[in-house]
């Protein structure tokens, strides 16, 4: 047997078993043996997958590959879903709905998996739908509370309508060069062997806006605010991190890889949406009062950011990439991880209010949120700044230097609404009225702790990293 | 010879425009389900018009999954319809504004 799919197999296998539990055994061990599973399945999952790392492995008929990329990026999506496990531990949904929960939890995963490892257009199709299809029961699933629901179906409408578009483009894609197959389509158009240019150019521009409403980049990103707020906030983190990578591992495959030849007829269109991306979330980020919206409207700044790199079609462009998201995801966790801490001990956790006087009262998790917020912010000499470089660097030898001036400004508003959490952390005083304190949990400061370490190690190891980011860009276009 | 691929490009345009259309103007949540149905089988035709005229099956497979997809697709949606039903919001997409900032 072939052993490139073995996490895969073991994630939807875990998914599986998570369901059992709910059916037999005593109390105690249906209430903690899902999410005990969970754990297990994904670390499983992510110790495989680093066994994997080295040459490119192909299984179901060339349909998935396993190659750096595909290993470097299913490390991230297991990591964002143990730390999602680990703070969904008290979250109302976890506990009431255990068994699907995480079920459809580790379905995702498996889902951007199939996503990060596509050498196929059905395959790659079939990655979006499994990972879109469960979140939108994740983030539904508090059904007894209206904007949980109004969130999952909103989400549902729109990622529906994106879903669609991609499907049409993926068609038109299939139409003009007769094949499905990703390394294949590469060499037509690498021959110029189509059958018809101008449906190539429609192909593109409909898989643009499709990918472009699930990675939540503007002018696609109307759904994001709302479903962010509305949705359980490890869920939300998990849609902040996991899927935004996802969707960016689809634009580096087929962007990146299958269509790298007739790079001159997306270039623009992808460095206008990564324009519009950052200016629409870095502006509509100054007007929240909501940390939660905020961080919303954060998360399509960043998606902007990355798409620069998308943009360039260059190595250097890939890795920034890379090493963004991995940046990106430890910096994001942390801050979200911060509002569930804040969501159990206080009223209106959500809000920026809710965060006044937490530096005094909790130095350490304040002082996490100020290396996360920081390092998003792009603020020198953290992860988040020495990622924007490499992405602006790229972007500017690619012939994008408006695009990486853009960026540039677009760092520099984005300070207005990332410092007033910290102002209100520190400078403020805790308000009376938010008192509630109920015990966050253990695990939720280990999801703090380790995100603040890994913004601190990706700062100090940024060399390494960048290494491990290089070689699995180099495997993009690799046969 | 059978019906050239034109004719199967026409139709799957027609129906991909016309789901396009009802997301844009319709506010109820079964009719944009409805109207999303309609775009990814306008995709199904020409999918199945593109696997004849380069004479693989790759297209009539891609349009199996999609068709798997799909239902996959109602059957969350229609649950969640149901849900929020019982909730008693008005079933009307521009009456959902608890999410607003």
């Amino acid at each position: 047997m072939n052993i490139a799919a073995t996490p895969l197999i073991i994630l939807i296998a875990t998914a599986a078993l998570a369901l059992v539990p709910a059916l037999v055994g005593p109390v105690r061990f249906r209430r903690d043996a899902p999410p005990a599973l969970a754990l297990l399945g994904l670390a499983a999952a992510g110790v495989m997958s680093v066994l994997l790392w080295g040459d490119r492995r192909a299984t179901f008929y060339e349909a998935f590959r396993v190659d750096r990329l595909t290993v470097l990026l299913t490390l991230v999506f297991v990591v964002s879903g143990i730390l999602t496990v680990l703070l969904s531990l008290r979250e109302p949904a976890g506990v009431d709905r255990r068994p699907e929960y995480y079920c459809l939890l580790l379905c995702a995963v498996a889902g951007m998996t199939l996503v990060a490892g596509a050498a196929d257009l059905i395959g790659m199709f079939l990655g979006i739908e499994i990972l879109s299809v469960a979140l939108y029961v994740l983030c539904a699933l508090e059904v007894w509370r209206e904007r949980s629901l109004e969130s999952g179906l909103k989400y549902l409408i729109v990622g529906a309508v994106g879903s669609a578009l991609l499907l049409y483009g993926l068609t038109f894609l299939f139409g003009v060069t007769g094949t499905t197959s990703l390394a294949d389509i590469a060499l037509r158009v690498d021959a110029r062997d189509l059958g018809g240019e101008s449906l190539l150019l429609g192909a593109m521009v409909l898989i643009i806006a499709g990918l472009g409403f699930k990675a939540g980049a503007a002018p696609f990103h109307m759904w994001a605010p709302d479903v962010y707020e509305g949705a359980p906030t490890p869920i939300t983190t998990f849609m902040a991190t996991a899927v935004k990578a996802a969707a960016l591992a689809a634009f580096l495959r087929i962007f990146g890889a299958a269509l790298i030849d007739v790079i001159d007829d997306w270039k623009t269109p992808i460095a206008v949406i990564a324009a519009l991306a950052i200016v629409v979330g870095n502006v509509g980020g100054l007007m929240q009062s909501s940390f939660k919206r905020l961080l919303a409207y954060s998360s399509i700044a960043q998606a902007g950011y990355l798409l620069i790199g998308v943009a360039t079609g260059t190595l250097d462009g890939a890795t920034a990439v890379l090493f963004y998201i991995i940046a990106y995801t430890a910096m994001t966790v942390g801050a979200f991880a911060v509002m569930v801490i804040r969501e159990r001990e206080v009223e209106d956790g959500q809000s920026i209010a809710a965060l006044a006087g937490l530096g005094r009262s909790n130095p350490i998790v304040a002082a996490v949120a100020t290396i996360c917020l920081l390092s998003l912010a792009g603020f020198p000499p953290l992860a988040g700044f020495i990622g924007k470089f490499m992405l602006f660097g790229a972007a500017a030898d690619a012939d994008l230097v408006w695009l990486a001036v853009v960026g540039a400004v677009g760092s520099v508003i984005s300070l207005g609404y990332y410092l007033r959490p910290i102002y209100a952390m520190w400078a403020e005083d805790s308000r009376p009225e938010h008192a509630r304190s109920l015990d966050p949990g253990a695990p939720v400061l280990f999801v703090v702790l380790m995100s603040g370490l890994g913004v601190l190690a990706m700062t100090g190891g940024a060399h390494w990293v960048t290494e491990v980011c290089r070689a699995a860009a180099e495997s993009l276009i690799a046969p | 010879m059978g019906i050239s691929l034109m004719y199967y490009l026409l139709v799957s345009g027609g129906l991909f425009a016309l789901g396009l259309l009802g997301v844009l103007i319709r506010r109820n949540p079964l009719l944009l389900l409805l109207s999303v149905e309609l775009m990814l089988n306008g995709a199904n035709v020409a999918l199945i018009g593109f696997s004849r005229h380069w004479n693989s099956t790759d297209g009539q497979v891609f349009a199996l999954v999609v068709m798997v997809v799909a239902a996959a697709e109602v059957v969350i949606g229609l649950g969640l319809i149901v849900a929020v039903f019982r909730q008693r919001i008005a079933l009307d997409v521009d009456g959902m504004d608890h999410l607003k900032g």
